[in-house]
């Protein structure tokens, strides 16, 4: 099995394109859950809805924006070989 | 009567670290310039700071959580970074005209300048928060602030024309020298609306480990300690505006402010001056120089408190030393007290937004303050904070420069 | 848990509650045909440096190798170190005086 480490705030605000190198968003949040005592992250939070709710939910809820969720990307489909141009796998 | 100490010793402080180098200058220089007709900016200024002291304390009481620590962990290090720079250049810049402050009282007192006190005082600042606690800071900070109260005495001694000073209590056009007039506007209000007098606050309620039964004294020291501040700050410039606006004596040092007190207070009014400025400065350099400590070590994470022995948190105390000695070797070089306060004053008013937009976001945050957060009023108040927020930040600059400072 | 929202900057503290330093950043490993994991915390200027612009790494490691009390520039908690993780701290199973942390005080 390979492995090789990187950093997952490198990650932050990096723009995530599709296979044709259109721009999907930024990634701006993950989830992650234990799994087998370890913490595995199970979904990227990409696009401007993402950046809304790391920082600043809480003002949303006057305007009534808070119903707009993030969009989420599995595991499994963004390619992060190159942690600096995250690919989204169709 | 834990909490019967507490309101006091929060009234108090609050006095005690709200009068400094700041208002003295700005409201002597209004006052001998304009009279009472920047009364209103005095007013405006003191409601903002009532409301943003007053969230910063229920932030802290609620959350259990000071600004800087809120700041980082919700906006991230690199979004924060830029603000922490700036407050930090705000926090010495501050430092520096408080001691600066001190050592010009001493001068007018001994005759002996102030570049020569101004190492000698730095380090007895500096001796004063490494031996001392929290407690006794916030006591001695209190107690010997009250002798700022002469300008108050002073001014009632004065009597004033009481249709005046309700007329500069509303916003006026100035009849001449209209860059001065605002320029003296925005010094009031960065006077007032100083960063490190919320984060001293939210610190200081975690110092003294308020949780939230302690939100309805928070709001009664918010809402009078800033009063009574401000009664002080009013109290100057009515008494700069009944002797100094009649001789037509402008401040552009303070030795001329120096003489407000000589009409009401015949044969001490001058060393009466002096000794006020030099405890008021004292108070709050003490206040600034924990604001800066408490500012950088909870952004990095590290041990702080005051009460700690130095030994404990090598690193909180580190950054009190190194910024109490560059200033004071600033002021040993021989910068004009006045002047750096004014540059010192329009930098803080040019900060506001970076002081006010975290409010507007934090304190909606339910996971931080439950059902504590700001309603749709404090939300408008807020709101309306940050776009004055922004109207200084775009005139501070401008102003100082036509204003000549 | 929400990895950037809950658990990078947060505040690490020890098993008595004693403050250790900050999440400054977050390493992982990535694995083929598995979801990456979480390796561990780590703490430092250097890693600071780095989030705010990738060329000030080489400049902060540059001044630490000069000036620093620390032992290494960067100091990384492994993930199975982690207790807890709530909205006030990030515990860890070590205590303070043991780590980089304390390289000041000391």
């Amino acid at each position: 099995m390979t492995t090789r480490r990187f950093r997952l705030d490198d990650l932050v605000g990096r723009m995530v394109r599709d296979a044709e190198g259109r721009s999907v968003g930024r990634i701006y949040d993950m989830r992650a859950e234990e799994r087998n005592g370890e913490l595995a992250i199970v979904e990227y939070h990409v696009g401007s809805a993402a950046l809304l709710e790391r920082v600043g939910l809480s003002m949303l809820r006057l305007i009534g924006l808070h119903r707009i969720t993030p969009c989420k990307v599995p595991w499994d489909r963004l390619d992060i070989s190159d942690p600096d141009h995250p690919v989204l796998r169709s | 009567m834990k909490k019967g100490l507490q309101l006091a010793l929060g009234i108090l402080t609050a006095i005690g670290g709200f009068f400094d180098i700041g208002n003295l200058v700005t409201a002597s220089q209004a006052g001998a310039k304009f009279r009472f007709q920047l009364l209103w900016a005095l007013l405006l200024g003191t409601i903002i700071v009532i409301l943003l002291v007053e969230m910063s304390g229920r932030l802290a009481a609620v959350s259990k959580k000071t600004i800087p620590e809120v700041a980082r962990e919700h906006f991230g290090v690199r979004v924060w970074f830029g603000p922490f720079v700036i407050l930090v250049l705000v926090h010495l810049m501050t430092i520096a005209a408080e001691i600066g402050g001190i050592a010009f009282a001493l001068q007018l007192l001994t005759g002996i300048s102030f570049q020569l006190w101004a190492l000698p005082v730095g380090i007895l600042v500096w001796l004063f928060l490494w031996r001392s606690t929290f407690s006794a800071i916030e006591f001695s900070t209190a107690s010997l602030g009250l002798i700022t109260l002469c300008f108050v005495v002073a001014a009632v001694w004065h009597h004033p024309p009481r249709s005046d000073l309700l007329a500069g209590l509303l916003p006026s056009l100035p009849s001449d020298d209209g860059a001065k007039y605002w320029l003296y506007a925005v010094g009031i209000l960065g006077a007032l609306i100083a960063p490190y007098m919320f984060y001293f606050y939210s610190s200081g309620a975690i110092e003294d480990e308020w949780d939230r039964t302690y939100l309805g004294i928070n709001r009664i020291v918010s809402v009078t300690g800033m009063s009574f501040g401000a009664l002080i700050t009013a109290g100057l410039i009515v008494v700069a505006g009944m002797v100094l606006f009649p001789k037509g004596i402008a401040v552009d040092s303070v030795n001329q402010a120096a003489f407000v007190l000589t009409e009401a207070f015949p044969f001490w009014g001058f060393a009466l001056f002096a000794v006020s400025m030099g405890i008021a400065c004292l108070g709050a350099v003490l206040e600034v120089s924990l604001s800066l400590a408490y500012t950088v070590s909870q952004t990095f994470g590290w041990r702080w408190g005051e009460s700690l022995e130095p030994k404990q948190d090598a690193r909180f105390a580190l950054v009190y030393t190194v910024g109490i000695l560059a200033a004071s070797l600033l002021m040993t070089l021989g910068i004009d007290p006045l002047r750096l306060t004014i540059y010192t004053m329009a930098l803080n008013a040019m900060m506001l937004p970076v002081v006010s937009i975290p409010f507007l976001l934090l304190m909606n945050d339910g996971h931080l303050l439950h059902e504590h957060g700001n309603g749709i009023l404090g939300n408008l108040a807020t709101g309306v904070i940050v776009l004055i927020s922004c109207v200084l930040f775009a005139v501070s600059i401008p102003l100082v420069l036509l204003g000549g400072g | 848990m929400h990895v950037i929202r809950e658990l990078l900057d947060m505040q690490i503290v020890d098993r008595d509650d004693e403050h250790v330093g900050r999440v400054d950043g977050i390493v992982a490993e990535l694995r083929n045909g598995e979801p990456p994991v979480v390796v561990s915390l780590e703490l430092g200027f250097v890693t600071i440096a780095r989030r705010i612009h990738r060329g000030l790494e080489a400049v902060a490691e540059r001044m630490h190798k000069r000036w620093s009390v620390r032992r290494s520039a960067r100091y990384r908690i492994p993930w199975s170190d982690v207790m807890e993780v709530n909205t006030h701290h990030v515990r860890i199973d070590v205590r303070a005086e043991e780590t980089v942390a304390f390289d000041w005080e000391r």
